[in-house]
């Protein structure tokens, strides 16, 4: 999940669905070796899947 | 993969051009604008066009983030990144949209210390990091991105950190629909309505369209069935006789949108009272500005930018693009002066943007048609 050479997931207003692997106490999430903010979400448990947009998950994704 | 599997099977999506094809009345034309540059790449990447009527004819309209940035703007975004004490960061894409001077990747092999980033939070890390240097983060992209922004500042104000600021460029989505909307030169019969944007904002903005304007709108996902359903909704509120906003992208999209996004947004950015679109120009309350309270944390007020303003380049012509008077290949340098690798126009630059997707995938099937 990553911009490259011809695709910036940002820029296309993308949104990517990501599983939580570790809720951290700073309001953050470790999902799929991606830092994710989830204060619009939350509370989000180990396993949730996020729909992730730069950095961000703005809502759950669909399980 | 569950969600993307069966929104790609090929005779689903056969059967629902058959329906597609039913639903439309024979002689008349019809267009429908996709808002979102997510859309646009779909179309282009899966031919969901190649599935329609030849008298459906899908508008590309200025939902592509990077696209609508106006040249000023960048120019503006490379007088900072060229100061000595500033690490600069942004989206990829951002990198190679064309200022007046160049594009801010031509400033970092000029000596500038621009950085990619994937989201803020990588920049406010940068700056925790270079404590010693300023970092700012060049801030675009409509209410999907916008959230992302916010919440950084909200850290980087509890966490009292003085180094980082955000250059602020994000727009809005209802005021350039407005602005299409009014337009003279364009004729159109419904919209498909942004995926993600709605997933913060919801549908319910968009009920002034059928409102105001009696076109109707569908909010709808990214994958090609998606498109292809929510064509077939629009076309089949036009021949019952309908106008509303329905919601095809039910799967994440609630009706209301999100409303602690909403609060979040609200509470670190005010409208400006204007702010130039890229071959829109100025449209009212369209875009954002960070909030007082958010001040010290403003690249724009810590540098005094030099608010340029750059007229497009005469052959470039993304302003008609944008607003879907012309496609893609209709413009005179596409494909020729205009490329991905050599960028006149923004709209080539992401591969969200119209001329880049159709560029990437759709040119062989033009050639195909021609020949």
């Amino acid at each position: 999940m990553s911009c490259d050479e011809h695709h910036c997931v940002t820029c296309g207003d993308e949104a990517v669905a990501l599983r939580v692997n570790e809720v951290r106490a700073d309001g953050t999430a470790l999902c799929e070796g991606v830092e994710v903010m989830t204060e619009l979400v939350s509370p989000v448990r180990q396993g949730d899947l996020l729909l992730v947009h730069a950095g961000v998950a703005l809502t759950r994704a669909p399980q | 993969m569950k969600y993307v599997d069966e929104f790609r099977d090929a005779e689903l999506g056969r059967a629902l051009s058959t329906r597609i094809v039913a639903a439309v009345e024979p002689g008349r034309h019809y267009k429908i604008m996709e808002v979102c540059g997510g859309h646009t790449h779909t179309i282009y990447k899966y031919g969901v066009d190649d599935l329609l009527p030849e008298n459906v004819e899908l508008v590309h309209g200025p939902g592509c983030p990077v696209c609508v940035i106006p040249m000023g703007r960048v120019d503006d975004g490379i007088a900072v990144a060229r100061r000595s004490e500033v690490i600069f960061t942004c989206f990829g894409d951002m990198m190679r949209v064309p200022g007046g001077e160049g594009t801010l990747l031509d400033a970092k092999a000029g000596g500038a210390d621009v950085r990619m980033v994937y989201s803020p939070l990588d920049a406010l890390r940068l700056a925790r990091e270079n404590p010693e240097r300023d970092v700012v983060f060049f801030a675009v992209g409509f209410e999907t991105t916008a959230p992302s922004t916010a919440l950084t500042l909200m850290r980087a104000k509890a966490e009292g950190i003085e180094n980082f600021f955000v250059y602020c460029n994000h727009v809005t989505i209802v005021p350039p629909l407005r602005a299409l909307l009014e337009s003279p030169d364009l004729r159109l019969d419904g919209f498909v309505g942004p995926g993600h944007v709605s997933t913060v904002v919801g549908a319910r903005p968009f009920e002034f369209v059928p409102a105001d304007y009696g076109k109707p709108v569908v909010i709808s996902g990214f994958e090609p069935l998606d498109l292809l359903q929510s064509v077939h909704m629009v076309l089949r509120q036009l021949a019952e006789g309908r106008c509303e906003v329905e919601n095809q992208y039910t799967r994440v999209v609630p009706y209301d949108g999100n409303p602690r996004a909403l609060e979040v947004l609200a509470d670190v950015f005010e409208l400006r009272p204007h702010f130039e679109w890229r071959g829109l120009g100025f449209i009212s309350h369209s875009g954002l500005k960070l909030r007082d309270a958010y001040a010290d944390l403003d690249a724009e007020l810590r540098y005094a930018v030099p608010g340029v303003r750059v007229a497009d380049p005469k052959a470039c012509q993304c302003g008609e693009v944008l607003k879907g008077v012309i496609k893609p290949w209709e413009c005179k340098v596409f494909g020729t002066a205009c490329t991905p690798e050599r960028p006149i126009g923004t709209c080539m630059v992401s591969s969200e943007g119209a001329c880049a997707a159709y560029y990437n995938y759709g040119r062989f099937a033009r050639e195909r048609a021609v020949v």
